[in-house]
């Protein structure tokens, strides 16, 4: 274990270590384009000469490892005129766009220049050298040459993380430029990363282009719910008032009611947010683009109930009021076993804890489940070597975990429900996503079974063709819209956020759930996420003595035998 | 000190009549003066609104212009570094692409909501291409909310009303014509926010 003087202050850290790292432990921030945590080390662009003693020349922070006894001074006029000179070198040819620059207000140029450079230019504008603008690589990027400093941060990426090797160094001197052979589009499902990694604006988002300028987004951190990996994410998202009118298709319309707006919020874009223990800094473009169902046409905003065999939108009261009739009437008529629920692992931990306790003490019955086939083996299961993996739902290991714990369940999974609701013994059914229903793989049996049940209810994010086989739907808040915890396919128990709030009569699930028990008289002490968190961590032994405020932001993994 | 003070009065006495004749003249002078100058020889200090607009100062904060570039192309990039400075959060854009590659974006949707707008001329300010500036236009009246909220097509067609001049604007003078698209046929001037300066 070296111990080194940084600044002053001094340090010690395992053998191996660099500068910059070591540095970055002590709270000093050195200047850097081409390093990157989670690639290989190039040492190219020299933003982050440092001054250490007995050293003839400036070394840089990224590549030096440190030694016994070495003192480092970051902050020094020599290291800092150093700095000042890169920058002004990275510079000379940059077309200074900034106005029609997506990474405007992102930029390392802008960022390093409003802090170390300062200066005025030495270039003339006709004396820069202009390269190609606006390429086209692919569905998601946005090539701009022009801009690019060669730091080579994407080339590596492509070499060392996705190994596809499209992007690629050309030409020579002050007229290289990075691109792919004849702007061939990245064809990896990993290419959305290289524009999270380009530190300045060569490589932009297509998908982002122009939409919004980055310091009007704020930015909540999140865990992606597409696959059972669970990649973290920041969500970047913008308020946005909705109007009644937007949302109610009847109600308020019919009457002549005027407008009234509520807060509200629209999600622009995903990131991917460091955690080296899980997704190191990527995401793959699948879940890049997963914000898109968030606002997406077909989303729930307002109940629907069956009405002369078609479904109609309903008011959030009443809908909620006859399914708690129906469920109590038929539990009373036949008996406890004659309700069931399908539990959803696209539900979070929170959910799916008072969904099936709900069923357990309320209704009685061991019907809660939501295993189809052998999947649920194999969340482990990837799709590709770097992060995607074939369960695409996010908390299939919390719920084998949450209903493991609160159910006797059977080996049938939730087959078991469709052949008791087959045999006419099942009179109510409760989904706890529509997700299920629609993944369902043979469909002309589950609308067999189903349409010997009485009533079915459903909780839906987003209006699908199957929730025509449902009599009653409750709109279901998104994973922006509420708190949470999702658990990965290796137990890592970790914190979704709400981002802005839920329309009007849109509600979370868990807060659908407590209004389920209060009316049946059995009122919850749970007013948040963090309170139902609290109830599951004391009846869920793999959760035991853990807070939802308590997770960090990287997730505790918890035991998963 | 006081004792010996003493006022010199010299109080002239004149008949009460005699007071109001030549008041009268006076005054009846007066009027008759004004009269004339203002019936005959058009020097009134009021203008004869609103067949006839009062000039203000150069720098008199009106409604929004948006310049062109010399082939009629609104010269706004869409940075919305003006809607981030606005206070009023007046000023609504949404940013469109073309294909011209070395300009690359523009405004589809430049709205200013006149109604919110303080006139405070911190877009102006904010704009690192002039391409916003405000008029002398004053006239913000109408008979519809709705019409208060000025569009790009609206706020590009002032330069053509010649009523209104310009008004608050970065630089005076030699700029006019820029923003009259007159000039500058140098490479630079259709290039996206390029500079000669900083960088």
């Amino acid at each position: 274990m070296p111990k080194v003087t940084i600044n002053e202050k001094p340090i010690e850290v395992p053998a191996g270590t660099t500068i910059l790292q070591a540095a970055e432990k002590l709270g000093f921030a050195i200047p850097h384009y081409c390093y990157h945590p989670h690639l290989s080390i190039a040492g190219n662009c020299r933003m982050c000469l440092v001054e250490v003693e007995k050293a003839p020349k400036l070394q840089i922070a990224c590549q030096t490892q440190v030694t016994e006894g070495m003192v480092v001074r970051t902050q020094s006029e020599k290291a800092k005129q150093a700095v000042r000179a890169t920058l002004e070198m990275e510079l000379i040819n940059h077309p200074i766009d900034c106005p029609v620059c997506d990474q405007a207000g992102e930029c390392g140029l802008q960022d390093y220049y409003m802090r170390y450079g300062l200066h005025s230019s030495r270039v003339r504008l006709s004396d820069k050298v202009r390269k190609r603008k606006v390429i086209d690589l692919g569905p998601l990027v946005v090539l701009d040459t022009e801009r690019c400093i060669l730091c080579s941060r994407c080339v590596r990426f492509t070499d060392e993380v996705t190994r596809t090797h499209e992007l690629q160094f050309f030409k020579r001197r002050d007229h290289t430029e990075i691109g792919t052979l004849d702007d061939q589009p990245l064809r990896n499902a990993y290419s959305g990363n290289v524009v999270d990694l380009c530190p300045v604006g060569a490589l932009t988002s297509k998908d982002f282009r122009f939409k919004m300028r980055v310091w009007f987004l704020k930015s909540t951190p999140s865990v992606c719910p597409l696959c059972a990996t669970g990649c973290n994410i920041w969500v970047d998202h913008h308020e946005r008032e909705y109007a009644t009118s937007d949302v109610t298709h009847s109600l308020g319309q019919d009457k002549g009611m005027p407008d009234v707006y509520h807060p509200g919020g629209e999600v622009y874009r995903l990131r991917p947010r460091r955690n080296d223990e899980l997704n190191q800094s990527w995401i793959c473009d699948e879940g890049r683009m997963g914000y898109k169902s968030l606002g997406a046409e077909n989303r729930l905003y307002e109940p629907l109930v069956r009405k002369d065999g078609k479904l109609t939108w309903s008011d959030y009261g009443e809908a909620l009021e006859l399914l708690h009739q129906k469920l109590t009437d038929l539990k009373a008529r036949h008996g406890g076993e004659a309700v069931a629920g399908v539990a959803s692992p696209q539900a979070t931990n929170e959910e799916i804890y008072l969904f099936a306790r709900y069923f357990k003490d309320v209704i009685g019955t061991r019907l809660v489940d939501w295993r189809v086939g052998d999947g649920y083996k194999q969340i482990e299961a990837r799709e590709d070597e770097i992060l995607r993996r074939a369960d695409k739902n996010p908390n299939s290991r919390g719920a084998l975990l949450i209903l493991a714990a609160l159910t006797k369940q059977g080996g049938k999974g939730a087959e078991e429900i469709l052949e008791a609701a087959r045999g006419g013994k099942v009179k109510a059914l409760v989904f706890q996503s529509q997700e299920w229903l629609a993944r369902y793989p043979d469909q002309a049996k589950l609308k067999e079974a189903l349409s010997r049940v009485d009533f079915i209810a459903a909780f839906a994010t987003h209006r699908i063709p199957e929730l025509d086989l449902v009599h009653l739907v409750l709109p279901q808040a998104s994973y922006a819209e509420k708190d949470g915890s999702f658990t990965n396919y290796e137990g890592r128990v970790q914190k979704i956020q709400r981002c802005f709030p839920s329309r009007e009569d849109t509600k979370p699930g868990w807060q659908i759930m407590a209004s389920l028990f209060k009316k049946a008289g059995r009122e919850l002490d749970v007013n948040s996420a963090a309170d139902a968190f609290k109830m599951l961590a004391g009846e869920v032994p793999a959760f035991k003595g853990m807070t939802l405020a308590g997770l960090p932001s990287t997730g505790t993994v918890v035991p998963i035998k | 000190m006081s004792d010996n003070y003493q006022v010199d009065y010299k109080v002239k006495l004149v008949p009460e009549a005699k007071v109001h004749q030549t008041a009268i003249v006076k005054g009846l002078s007066v009027t008759m003066k004004e009269f004339v100058k203002t019936m005959f020889l058009g020097d009134a200090p009021t203008v004869q609104y609103p067949e006839q607009h009062r000039k203000y100062s150069e720098r008199f904060r009106g409604v929004h212009i948006l310049t062109q570039r010399e082939d009629g192309s609104v010269k706004c990039v869409a940075c919305m570094l003006c809607a981030t400075a606005c206070p009023a959060h007046c000023i609504h854009i949404e940013a469109g692409e073309i294909p011209d590659k070395r300009i690359e974006k523009y405004p589809g949707v430049f709205e200013i909501d006149l109604l919110r707008c303080v006139m405070c001329g911190l877009c102006v300010d904010a704009c690192p291409e002039e391409a916003l500036v405000m008029s002398e236009d004053y006239e913000m009246s109408s008979y519809a909310r709705e019409d208060r909220v000025v569009a790009r097509v609206d706020l590009m067609q002032r330069l053509k009303i010649k009523t209104w001049n310009l008004g608050y604007r970065p630089r005076y003078g030699e700029s006019e014509k820029k923003i009259e698209n007159k000039v500058l046929a140098t490479g630079g001037t259709r290039d996206a926010g390029r500079h000669g300066e900083g960088g």
